[in-house]
């Protein structure tokens, strides 16, 4: 898995490269627009990691140069620009993702793992199994070992997320903006109660749980440990 | 473009005016002319006759009744002053010599005593081209010595045909110079009333947050142009300014935000290196990067709460046009936090309508509604309850949130809507920084809407209303107190 870091700041750019590559990914680094647009119509990489404020081209040129010549590697956008207005003016301009610095390095990560995966599942899908873990799609129920869960519509929303990125790591911000639209961070952390709400009607009862908390990072739904 | 009732009256109102000033003076001073022209005339007639009547006066003196009747003859058979009429009467009223045939019927010929002169008008019948025409005269009498009567007049025909012709042209005159004054004023009145409303509108556009617009200079060098040069000069101010804060505020995000993020880089290079185990840290340590992360997180959510607050009070009135509905909007927001508040021992209750409709940036609504909803979280003690209300009506939308936790005293609830104001116990144990308040007041600012802190006896009320795009007319939203 190979991705393009374009970060001018040496620091950033080593701790994330450092971290990336821990996590099995091979990184290379560009350390300005110029270069980091050379390296992105050249290779071929898998994902983009764009810093938004760089020398010579910005984050946002770089994403609208690709997309102009035909390519769409999924470009993940970093910036120290963070009011609402940034994060859906850089969306618009066609980058995938938009997270504001500071982030937490799982937050990154859960993203980056987010993008890569992105389309492996169809959206006709009907149904999706996770472990003895059942949802109809269709009628929005949810069964687990053939016995049927009773969820909200939203609980529903919030499972199909998980459900649909099996394994994965899902953080609050992108369950924040999937399921309720919100491209803010909120001062209380009200995702969890709804996370234990779901916890409770999904889990309980059974030897084997499935939804799974990554300390510092997020959620998982996923079969075991 | 719609024309805005008052102005037009005013503008016409004026022009009517001016068409009836102008009217007035010109009449005055037409009718002047005409009266003096007629006085003018009267006098020389009067004064013409007065000559001829001493002149045939003399003639009496000199040669009595034959040199009176001799001259009246030769004047009579000769080219002499036209329209003149002249008769010579014995005591019987006997022609004796002249131009009229017969002495005028309903003239008496009795002369007051004294003076022995009278003025007469009477009209004698002449022949023109075969027809019978009447001629007015006017005419002096006087008795001679001898009981004769001397007649001496002038036809007055043309004289009252100059001045009825005189009186129509100023009556004319009058007409066409007010006619051309109200044209003129109507077309001066619409001209300045379509720059006005044209000022009005670009005002309007540039309030409504559009501050590339400017008033339109038309290059004449008038008062307007002064205006609009002076208008658009004061904009450009505006607009450097505006730029220069946004500028300003993305520089200090930029400088904030870098130190932070490399910061926050350094301990979570820490811990994970902990944790993959390729190091081993001090005990205690992880204890302390864990917490020094959150406070991380505090610090950078209050940044860019501040950063919201700033750029939302430079850019003055949201340039979104997003129709919002604020029903579903707060519905979702209040099942979003419902169970964190029924978690803190809270109860919440939500009124909303099918739909409410406004303009704006959702996410900047949503972040009102937010804040709203986590100052009551943060202050309202277990026990309490929580009331979020959404009115529609054809011109605005309301939301209230209304809790019966410990409020906010009456004379502290302007300053709570001021940023990093924490009103109430200063050692409250929220951790808030105090700006939740004081961004919902921002973005209701730049919604144009009113946002107010009220008594719920006991607790809190606060109600925004915002003013939906139906009414334009609405004045500039301002946070206050009630």
């Amino acid at each position: 898995m190979h991705l393009l870091l374009i970060e001018d700041d040496a620091e950033a750019a080593r701790f994330l490269a450092k971290g990336l590559r821990e996590s099995g990914y091979v990184v290379d680094i560009a350390a300005d627009g110029r270069e980091g647009l050379f390296r992105a119509t050249e290779g071929t990489y898998v994902l983009i990691i764009a810093d938004r404020q760089l020398p010579h081209f910005d984050g946002l040129s770089i994403v609208a140069m690709l997309r102009k010549n035909g390519k769409h590697t999924p470009v993940l956008i970093l910036s120290a620009l963070g009011s609402v207005d940034d994060r859906i003016e850089g969306l618009r301009a066609g980058g995938d993702d938009y997270l504001t610095k500071p982030f937490a390095f799982g937050e990154l990560l859960a993203r980056i793992e987010a993008l890569l995966r992105r389309g492996n599942l169809p959206d006709v899908t009907t149904r999706i199994r996770v472990a003895d873990l059942e949802l109809d799609l269709l009628g929005r129920k949810v069964s687990r070992a053939g016995r049927p869960i009773d969820v909200t519509s939203k609980e529903f929303q919030l499972l199909e997320f998980l459900a649909r990125r099996a394994g994965q790591v899902v953080t609050r911000t992108m369950l924040l903006e999937a399921v309720w639209d919100l491209h803010f961070d909120p001062q209380t952390n009200v995702i969890d109660v709804h996370i234990s709400r779901l916890r409770s009607a999904v889990d309980k009862g059974f030897d084997r749980p499935l939804l799974h908390t990554v300390r510092g990072a997020g959620y998982v739904l996923r079969d075991g440990g | 473009m719609e024309a805005e009732p008052a102005l037009r009256m005013s503008s016409a109102r004026l022009a009517l005016l001016y068409t009836a000033l102008v009217t007035l003076i010109t009449a005055v001073l037409l009718a002047t002319v005409y009266l003096l022209t007629r006085n003018a005339l009267e006098r020389e007639i009067a004064a013409v006759i007065r000559a001829e009547v001493d002149d045939l006066g003399d003639d009496l003196r000199l040669g009595g009744v034959d040199r009176v009747a001799a001259t009246l003859r030769l004047r009579a058979d000769s080219w002499g002053r036209t329209g003149a009429v002249f008769l010579l009467a014995d005591a019987q009223l006997q022609p004796v010599a002249g131009n009229l045939s017969a002495w005028p019927r309903d003239i008496e010929a009795e002369s007051p005593q004294g003076s022995g002169v009278r003025m007469v008008e009477f009209e004698i019948e002449a022949e023109e081209r075969g027809a019978p025409v009447l001629h007015p005269v006017e005419a002096r009498i006087e008795r001679l010595s001898n009981g004769y009567w001397l007649l001496v007049g002038a036809d007055t025909s043309e004289r009252k045909g100059v001045l009825r012709r005189f009186g129509l042209a100023t009556l004319w005159g009058t007409g066409l110079t007010a006619l051309c004054v109200w044209l003129l004023g109507a077309a001066y009145a619409r001209r300045t009333a379509r720059r006005v409303r044209e000022y009005a509108n670009t005002c309007q556009t540039i309030m409504q947050g559009d501050l590339t617009q400017r008033l339109r200079t038309i290059g004449t060098h008038d008062e307007f142009d002064a205006l609009a040069k002076a208008v658009n000069a004061m904009l450009d101010r505006v607009e450097e300014q505006t730029t220069t804060l946004r500028t300003a505020f993305d520089s200090i995000a930029h400088d904030l935000r870098t130190p932070l993020y490399r910061l926050r880089v350094r301990l979570e290079e820490a811990q994970l290196s902990a944790a993959a185990g390729h190091e081993s840290l001090p005990a205690g340590m992880q204890e302390l990067i864990a917490p020094a992360l959150e406070d991380l997180d505090r610090l950078q959510r209050t940044l860019t709460t501040l950063l919201a607050i700033a750029r939302a009070e430079a850019q003055g009135v949201t340039t979104h046009h997003d129709q919002v509905d604020l029903a579903e909007l707060v519905a979702g927001l209040v099942e979003l936090y419902a169970p964190g508040m029924r978690a803190a021992g809270l109860e919440i209750a939500l009124d909303a309508p099918d739909r409410a409709m406004l303009t704006g940036n959702r996410q900047m609504l949503a972040q009102l509604v937010t804040n709203l909803l986590e100052n009551a979280l943060k202050y309202v003690p277990p026990g309490g309850h929580v009331h979020v209300r959404v009115e529609s009506s054809a011109e605005s939308v309301a939301l209230t949130v209304a809790d019966d936790g410990p409020g906010i005293a009456p004379a502290d609830r302007e300053a709570a809507l001021r940023p990093f104001v924490r009103v109430g116990d200063a050692n409250a144990k929220a951790s808030g920084s105090g700006l939740g308040l004081s961004l919902a007041a921002a973005v209701a600012r730049l919604h144009r809407a009113q946002l107010t802190l009220g008594d719920n006896a006991p607790g809190l009320i606060v109600r925004c209303v915002f003013t939906t795009a139906a009414r334009r007319d609405a004045p500039n939203g301002v946070a206050q107190v009630i």
